[in-house]
């Protein structure tokens, strides 16, 4: 493993991570292994994206270490925090705190307004989101003069650019997107993509991003490939076409 | 498709299951009232005809007035008319019968029976082949200080033989020695009623008339047929009789219990139909939300070449599967109903004959024919919609979104209710099956209306849940006025019960205010003696000029109800003493005084006086049931009749009328400055014999004048929580089919931080938002029905229009309970949905 772990509460530098963690569907003859000892960390301030082939174990491991799922052995943690000695209320709270997410459908909540969609976890805390924060993420994504739309009155790229604001605008400690740009024309795609470089330069946001676009993937820092639910490969500084390249070394179809 | 209709079902078995509970419970009552009713007239039946399967023939008095509402009542005749019939050649054995009020008293002094309910009587007894009462125990009375009583009120009273029992008639209270225990057949006693039995002359003397019996009875020596029988004994009877074979007579007495009954069973159909008509909303809400979701699959099976018809054919044989199965199992459940029906009316004092319940074929037809009748009815136009889909549907992501304006819909609407309201005005002139289609129809237009009102209610009734509750109850608020269609129509059931109570209420409370203010402006006294006995039996009329006597007392009236033939017409007449009725009550006199009347007068109401075209002077035929005529006149015309009704006549002249002699109640007027404690101590001595009368003072009994309505309310309302707990059943599974719809968009508020407590309040607000929203538009469709039918019977004496606006508030309250309670599982389920299913991508 090229990864090494920080020592518990001394100067962090991974978002979050998980060791030798084990999720497994089913019993007996019929377990199926999604996530086989994985260990990996996420550092502070970057972009990691995670690739693999469908069955690969990256959604899997995407929601246990965002705490939306739980691991079969193995630990999974953010920040200092570990997920598996936390009850739903307190997981809950930890997503509503600390997490940010992007899906790649269905990310905002139609009877809720752009802006309401956007403070929607502040709310969810019964806080006031920072204001200065709130003006800053809103014309980052450019989204100011449609912000009183439902989302059934937004493009699919808008709609994403709404989820994105969501996502920066509680300054979590670590944002997950699922395949954000899944669902997107390659110009709305890259708009997208373009946000989240941003929210990482300017911001020093952490983002990890599941995906199995190349083009989306060498916006990332470094390139975490999984197989049969193992970490197989990384890549730092990627670009489609190293990216492409080592996806055939590993025989992958995607 | 119909593997297809059968696959679907058995995948939402849940929802098949709630969906069913609506029909179920309509079905239930509906069978139920018809298996009671029916057990009930077959039972009744065999009760009489085994009571009267020794009695070939009866004669009794041709003279019968009645007045509606079961109150009849039947002259006496002559007792010599028993050896005239005993005379008759064939006749083997003849016997006469004499009955009339009497009340028995338990040990602590307590009479027995209910007031209201059954009749309590008294009657004779004798060891004749004839008599319609079995000995059971004991033996019979004979003399005049002995009696016998029926088996129900020995054993209610805790009687052993040879107990002292306190009787009180119109002779009033004397004590008997209990010798004898009989049963009414195979009854221990006729429907509940208090039976004291005494030989024929103590009969006559205590409880009738000397010398007049009710009825003869006669039997005959088998050589003739009964109607034969009967023509012969006609043949030598004087006017003013008639004659009826044994079977006819069993036949009219079950009838007169029956009609008693009724009432009854007519309010429980009307509640029958309530909850099916309520149920049906239910089912179109229900296959309408189904419609909406399956509007992809019937795209693709649209696509995959399957025609609109056979479309709509899978989804209505799924509307008649439910619709048989709640059928059956309401039918099942009916059965269980009878029985309760049955105990219901045995708590109430209502012994009902104990025998098998009876199933007619008809009441098989009827609970599957209306029950899938309606489910069908209500699925008709949902699966005609939702087979109305173009396949192309299928290829895109249709937007959910529904307009939220429709001219058309507002045309219809309001062109429903106003045919609706027209319908219930010509309804209220007296055509009740007019105004039930008018008011059926006011909630159907309600019904079409109410997606329109329930955007903007539901945001005005949100306002205050979403300050209060944050993030949930906005949300909450934003899910109730989404889909306003769907809004509406879950609340629609609700609406409907909550009118129903509403219109009741307002109208109960209309009545009281009125009761209250009538009594208020007519009666002046400051003490009354009342009893319950309205219309049969009461206190002797002896007692109120004891009570005149009491010092302090100024005036102490006794009022009777009559009952006459005015000019041919039967009617209830108020029957007073004019010496003192004038300082009890007022009555408004226009012309003439309350005084001058003797047994030669009548006074009139000046409603009746003007229809009648009635002046002072003219003269009028009264005929009461011994059959005499007297000729009386108009000595005095009253503007005031809430109380005293368009007659009333002197005590003199009633007295004359072979009718039974007793006070409902007696009025009194204390003398200006009389010790009020000792006058009520005087009183209270004074109607020591009488446990069944209460002294009450002049606000008490207004007070408990007013409050006999609220018996009947109650029950109204207690019949109503049906409607009210399928309309909960509604709400719930709307709610549960939205939560199914709404599965990602809740996988999302988790995965972002909604904690389950607010994603349960999130649901729960939503719920009782809608059911709020029903309850308003409950109120105000309830309301403006009661109005409406306060103001048709002002001239009945609705002076008063009142709304009842705590009970109001509490059908808000309750409401809101209904709403908290309907999201229960639906929020439960909505807490625990599983979040990555919910956000997982495909």
């Amino acid at each position: 493993m090229s990864v090494t772990l920080a020592p518990p509460n001394t100067g962090f530098v991974l978002a979050a991570g998980a060791i030798d963690a084990v999720k497994q569907y089913g019993r007996g003859e019929n377990a199926v292994r999604a996530l086989d000892g994985v260990t990996i960390g996420f550092e502070r301030g970057r972009m990691t994206a995670i690739m693999g082939p469908s069955g690969s174990g990256k959604s899997t491991l995407m929601h246990c270490v965002a705490g939306l799922d739980s691991l079969t052995s193995g630990e999974a943690f953010i920040g200092d925090v570990a997920l598996g000695g936390l009850d739903q209320n307190q997981l809950t709270r930890l997503r509503r705190d600390h997490v940010g997410f992007i899906f790649q459908a269905f990310n905002l909540v139609p009877t809720l307004t752009a802006i309401e969609n956007i403070t929607l976890p502040s709310s969810l805390a019964g806080r006031r989101p920072d204001r200065d924060l709130l003006d800053a993420v809103v014309d980052a994504v450019g989204m100011r003069s449609r912000l009183s739309h439902r989302p059934s009155e937004l493009s699919g790229g808008q709609q994403q650019r709404v989820a994105v604001a969501r996502a920066l605008l509680g300054r979590p400690d670590i944002v997950f997107a699922d395949e954000p740009t899944g669902n997107l024309d390659s110009h709305a795609g890259a708009e997208i993509l373009a946000f989240m470089r941003t929210a990482v330069r300017d911001f020093h946001q952490t983002i990890v991003m599941v995906t199995h676009d190349p083009a989306a993937a060498c916006t990332a820092d470094r390139v975490v490939f999984l197989a049969d639910g193992r970490v197989v490969d990384e890549l730092a500084a990627p670009t489609v076409p190293t990216i492409l390249e080592h996806m055939k070394t590993l025989g992958g179809e995607h | 498709m119909f593997r297809l209709t059968i696959r679907t079902i058995l995948s939402h078995k849940r929802r098949l299951i709630s969906t069913v509970v609506s029909i179920v419970l309509g079905v239930a009552f509906l069978a139920g009232t018809l298996v009671f009713t029916d057990s009930l007239r077959r039972s009744f039946d065999d009760l009489f005809s085994s009571v009267y399967s020794k009695t070939d023939a009866v004669v009794r008095s041709s003279e019968e007035i009645s007045i509606g509402q079961g109150i009849t009542q039947r002259g006496r005749i002559d007792e010599s008319l028993v050896d005239l019939v005993a005379a008759v050649p064939g006749v083997t054995a003849a016997s006469g019968s004499a009955a009339g009020y009497a009340r028995i008293l338990d040990h602590d002094g307590n009479p027995l029976g209910v007031d209201r309910g059954m009749p309590n009587f008294g009657m004779d007894i004798s060891d004749n082949p004839l008599s319609v009462w079995d000995l059971r125990s004991g033996r019979l009375p004979s003399g005049s200080a002995e009696m016998a009583m029926d088996a129900g009120t020995f054993s209610q009273g805790d009687f052993v033989i040879g107990d002292q029992v306190s009787v009180v008639s119109q002779q009033g209270a004397r004590t008997f020695e209990l010798v004898g225990v009989v049963g009414f057949g195979d009854a221990d006693s006729p429907v509940g009623s208090r039976v004291a039995l005494f030989d024929l002359a103590t009969a006559e003397e205590f409880v009738g008339q000397p010398g007049y019996v009710d009825s003869i009875q006669a039997r005959g020596d088998g050589s003739m047929s009964q109607s034969e029988l009967a023509a012969r004994i006609a043949a030598v009877m004087p006017r003013g009789t008639e004659t009826l074979t044994g079977v006819a007579m069993a036949d009219d007495s079950s009838n007169q219990v029956k009609t008693a009954l009724s009432f009854f069973n007519t309010l429980l159909l009307v509640f029958a139909v309530v909850a099916l008509f309520v149920g049906s909303f239910i089912i179109y809400n229900t296959f309408s939300i189904i419609v909406a979701q399956r509007r992809k699959e019937n795209a693709l099976l649209r696509a995959l070449g399957a025609s609109e018809r056979q479309i709509e054919a899978s989804m209505l044989g799924e509307a008649v599967v439910m619709g048989t199965l709640g059928s059956l199992l309401g039918f099942g459940a009916g059965f269980g109903m009878a029985v309760l029906l049955r105990n219901l009316l045995s708590a109430v004092g209502i012994d009902l004959p104990q025998s098998g319940l009876v199933l007619q074929p008809r009441t098989v037809v009827l609970s599957f024919v209306i029950g899938l009748g309606v489910t069908l009815v209500a699925a008709l136009l949902p699966a005609r919609r939702g087979a109305h889909v173009p396949p192309i549907a299928a290829m895109r992501d249709v937007a959910v979104e529904q307009p939220s304006f429709s001219s058309r819909r507002l045309a219809a609407g309001l062109g429903l209710l106003v045919a609706a309201v027209a319908a219930v005005a010509v309804g209220l002139t007296g055509q009740l099956l007019v105004l039930a289609l008018g008011v059926a129809l006011v909630f159907v237009s309600m019904f079409v209306l109410g997606p329109l009102l329930a955007r903007p209610v539901a945001r005005f009734l949100g306002a205050p849940i979403a300050r209060a509750r944050g993030l949930s109850g906005s949300l909450a608020r934003e899910n109730a006025m989404r889909n306003p269609k769907r809004t509406a129509r879950t609340a629609a059931a609700l609406m409907v019960g909550v009118a129903l109570v509403a219109a009741i209420a307002v109208f109960a409370s209309s009545i009281k205010s009125s009761i209250r203010s009538v009594f208020d402006e007519q009666f002046t006294g400051d003490y009354v003696v009342s009893t319950q006995t309205f219309g049969f039996g009461g206190l002797p009329v002896a007692l109120a000029p004891q009570l005149g006597e009491i010092p302090g007392v100024a005036a102490a009236t006794g009022i009777q109800i009559g009952l006459a033939r005015v000019d041919g017409k039967d009617q209830g007449v108020t029957v007073i003493d004019p010496a003192t009725a004038a300082q009890v009550f007022d009555l408004g006199a226009k012309f003439g005084r309350v005084e001058d009347l003797d047994s030669t007068g009548i006074l009139v109401s000046t409603a009746r006086a003007e229809d009648d075209g009635l002046a002072l002077g003219d003269e009028l035929q009264l005929q009461f049931l011994d059959g005499g005529t007297h000729t009386v006149r108009v000595v005095g015309i009253y503007d005031r009749d809430e109380l005293a009704g368009p007659y009333t006549i002197a005590k003199s002249l009633y007295a004359q009328s072979g009718g039974d002699q007793y006070d409902f109640s007696v009025y009194l007027t204390l003398r200006p400055g009389a010790d009020t404690d000792a006058v009520e101590q005087a009183l209270d001595a004074a109607v020591v014999d009488y446990p069944y009368a209460r002294l009450e003072s002049r606000t008490e009994y207004i007070e408990s004048q007013a409050a006999q309505i609220d018996m009947f309310v109650n029950l109204v309302y207690g019949l109503l929580a049906l409607a009210v707990i399928i309309a909960v059943l509604g709400i719930a599974n709307a709610l549960s089919l939205s939560v199914l719809e709404r599965t990602r968009e809740l996988g999302l508020l988790r995965a972002v931080g909604a904690t389950r407590r607010q994603v349960r309040a999130m649901i729960r607000w939503e719920s009782v938002i809608t059911a709020v929203l029903g309850a308003v538009q409950g109120i105000v469709v309830g309301v403006a029905l009661g109005w409406a039918v306060v103001r048709a019977l002002r001239s009945q004496g609705f002076t008063e229009f009142s709304v009842p606006t705590l009970t109001l508030v509490a059908a808000v309250l309750i409401a809101i309970v209904c709403g908290v309670v309907a999201a229960a599982r639906p929020a439960r389920r909505a807490a625990r949905l599983d979040i990555l299913q919910a956000v997982a991508s495909e």
